[in-house]
């Protein structure tokens, strides 16, 4: 064996190395003859100039000779992005996975190469492929699915209405972008922000403002889904700092110590029932959300058939946290300045901060709407209103914070969970709706 | 002329799209409630029936569910199992891990180049 090798070596070798001893056919030595004789008389003046031409055009393909404002302006973000998910823990595992996205999408290259994530054929574009084309969000829809325990709400099912009023915050955000001139499908993606999710907002975007769909009056929409994508998960992250004051705002001390009653327990079969009758009825009422819905649901119900535990074990764990890594590198990678920085990204990052602004009142105020008509101990504290802005389960986490700041013995987390994930149904039965609307 | 008429066209659509919207998300929603508010109990009690109906009288079986036992109790008690599930092993690990002390070998602390310095 080891001959083989030795002698396969050896003519190999020779096959290499026939040019420079020269076996070759004579009219190529006599080309090279001729180019040798012409570049030996300018071989030592050029000799030092090539070696400099040389590093100059490598030169010209570093980052260094490429680099733009808005790249360096991006990198920046990005840095900042890792930073808050490292100093203050908002929401690491999205921010920091973006943040070097971010960074990744921003250093500066030689277009043509297949080097960045808008160039056809680049290895980004590839992984970039499942946001254009809506696959991770599903994905992670069944994750979430498989993670959520949705027995809060089976208990008290009226908490559902919480999650409906904080889509308020889709809508009104959908007109302002209507107003601010964007059209139709732009301003439904944008809308979506106000839904605080960022998988849905993939989605949709990905399905509306994705740059590809040509509009009845011949146009091509803009591609916005990294702008929206940021967007939304930026302030998702940031739901920590945007809700505690509005909170204040709209609650009085009084109302922020109401205790709400402690939820039933909840049977092993109601469990079992819920993800099927409630995949059942939103799809029917809203069919487009049907990948984002029946995943979520699907997710649940191997969590909680008590049969699939390690089907639901890996959407939990394994699968999300793949997708996660995809998802958000790539989110952040398509945020190239030249195609980020623009007027639009401005708009939609203020409109995006209007919505969240709004979606949470509407849950507030909403839950102080139906305090009226309730009685006694089924008073609901109004702060459990601001969870209804999904964002999962952040906004959950700041609504039980803010309450153990009013009193310290009232634990609302619980009871925050069930609007919570009613606003995750909400949010995807409205990013339907707008769908079968705009499409 | 015809810009601007098709910037109120825009508009009017969206105030459509608004109030079908919130109207299909909160009927969407209501729905749900309802049915898990009343849907629900009366399936379970009728699948009592169905499952428990020749051992019992119908009367017997109640459509209430325990109020005593709340969604705190139930916290409380899987909380204890789950930390008691950590505690105790019921498979031990066979695998015994004991760090290497001896170093291998390696040039940069060999002996045997500060017994031959002198000879070099």
């Amino acid at each position: 064996m080891k001959k083989v090798i030795l002698i396969f070596g050896v003519l190999s070798l020779l096959i290499f190395a026939r040019p420079v001893l020269g076996l070759t056919s004579n009219s190529a030595t006599a080309t090279v003859s001729t180019t040798i004789v012409d570049s030996e008389s300018a071989a030592e003046k050029s000799f030092i100039s090539e070696t400099i031409h040389g590093i100059q055009q490598f030169y010209q393909y570093t980052g260094f000779a490429n680099a733009e404002s808005g790249n360096l302006i991006m990198i920046l973000v990005g840095i900042i992005f890792i930073y808050l998910g490292i100093k203050f823990d908002y929401e690491p595992l999205l921010l920091i996975p973006i943040g070097t996205g971010v960074i990744i999408g921003n250093i500066p290259f030689v277009a043509g190469n297949q080097t960045g994530i808008y160039e056809a054929g680049s290895v980004l574009n590839y992984l970039y492929f499942g946001v254009v084309k809506g696959i991770y969000p599903p994905l992670i829809f069944l994750g979430i699915g498989a993670m959520t325990d949705f027995s809060s709400l089976i208990a008290n099912p009226k908490l559902m209405l919480l999650g409906a009023a904080a889509q308020i915050g889709v809508f009104a955000t959908f007109l302002g972008a209507l107003y601010l001139g964007f059209n139709l499908p732009e301003a439904g993606a944008i809308g979506i922000i106000g839904g605080a999710d960022g998988p849905t907002a993939i989605f949709l975007s990905s399905k509306l403002a994705n740059g590809v769909n040509i509009l009845a009056d011949g146009t091509t929409v803009k591609n916005l889904i990294g702008p929206i994508a940021i967007a939304a998960y930026s302030y998702m992250a940031l739901v920590p700092v945007i809700q505690p004051p509005l909170m204040k705002l709209l609650t009085s001390k009084r109302e922020r110590l109401i205790r709400m009653k402690p939820p039933r327990a909840v049977s092993q079969k109601e469990k079992m029932i819920f993800p099927v009758v409630a995949l059942l009825l939103t799809t029917f009422i809203s069919p487009s959300a049907l990948p984002l819905l029946g995943m979520l649901f699907f997710g649940n119900l191997l969590k909680e058939s008590g049969r699939t535990e390690r089907l639901a074990d890996t959407a939990r764990t394994k699968l999300i946290d793949i997708v996660t890594i995809l998802l958000g590198v790539t989110v952040g990678a398509s945020t190239q300045a030249d195609i980020f920085i623009t007027k639009d990204s401005m708009m939609i990052f203020a409109l995006g901060a209007v919505s969240f602004v709004i979606a949470t009142c509407g849950g507030l105020l909403f839950a102080k709407f139906m305090n009226l008509f309730l009685k006694g101990d089924e008073k609901l504290n109004p702060l459990i209103g601001a969870a209804g802005v999904s964002a999962v389960p952040d906004s959950a986490r700041v609504v039980h914070a803010e309450g153990l700041k009013a009193d310290s013995q009232n634990y609302l987390l619980m009871h925050a969970m069930a609007p919570n994930v009613a606003g995750v149904i909400g949010s995807a039965i409205a990013a339907g709706i707008i769908l079968s609307f705009l499409s | 002329m015809k810009h601007l008429l098709l910037y109120i066209d825009t508009l009017s659509e969206g105030y459509i799209i608004l109030v079908t919207g919130l109207t299909v998300v909160f009927s969407g929603l209501l729905l749900l409630t309802l049915v898990f508010k009343y849907g629900l109990p009366l399936m379970l009690y009728v699948y009592k029936i169905i499952s428990k109906g020749p051992d019992k009288k119908v009367k017997e079986i109640s459509p209430k569910v325990n109020e005593e036992f709340t969604g705190e109790i139930a916290a409380a008690i899987s909380v204890a199992i789950h930390m008691y599930l950590d505690v105790k092993h019921d498979k031990e690990n066979a695998i015994l891990t004991i760090k290497q002390a001896r170093k291998l070998y390696s040039p940069w602390s060999s002996k045997i180049y500060g017994a031959y310095k002198n000879r070099l």
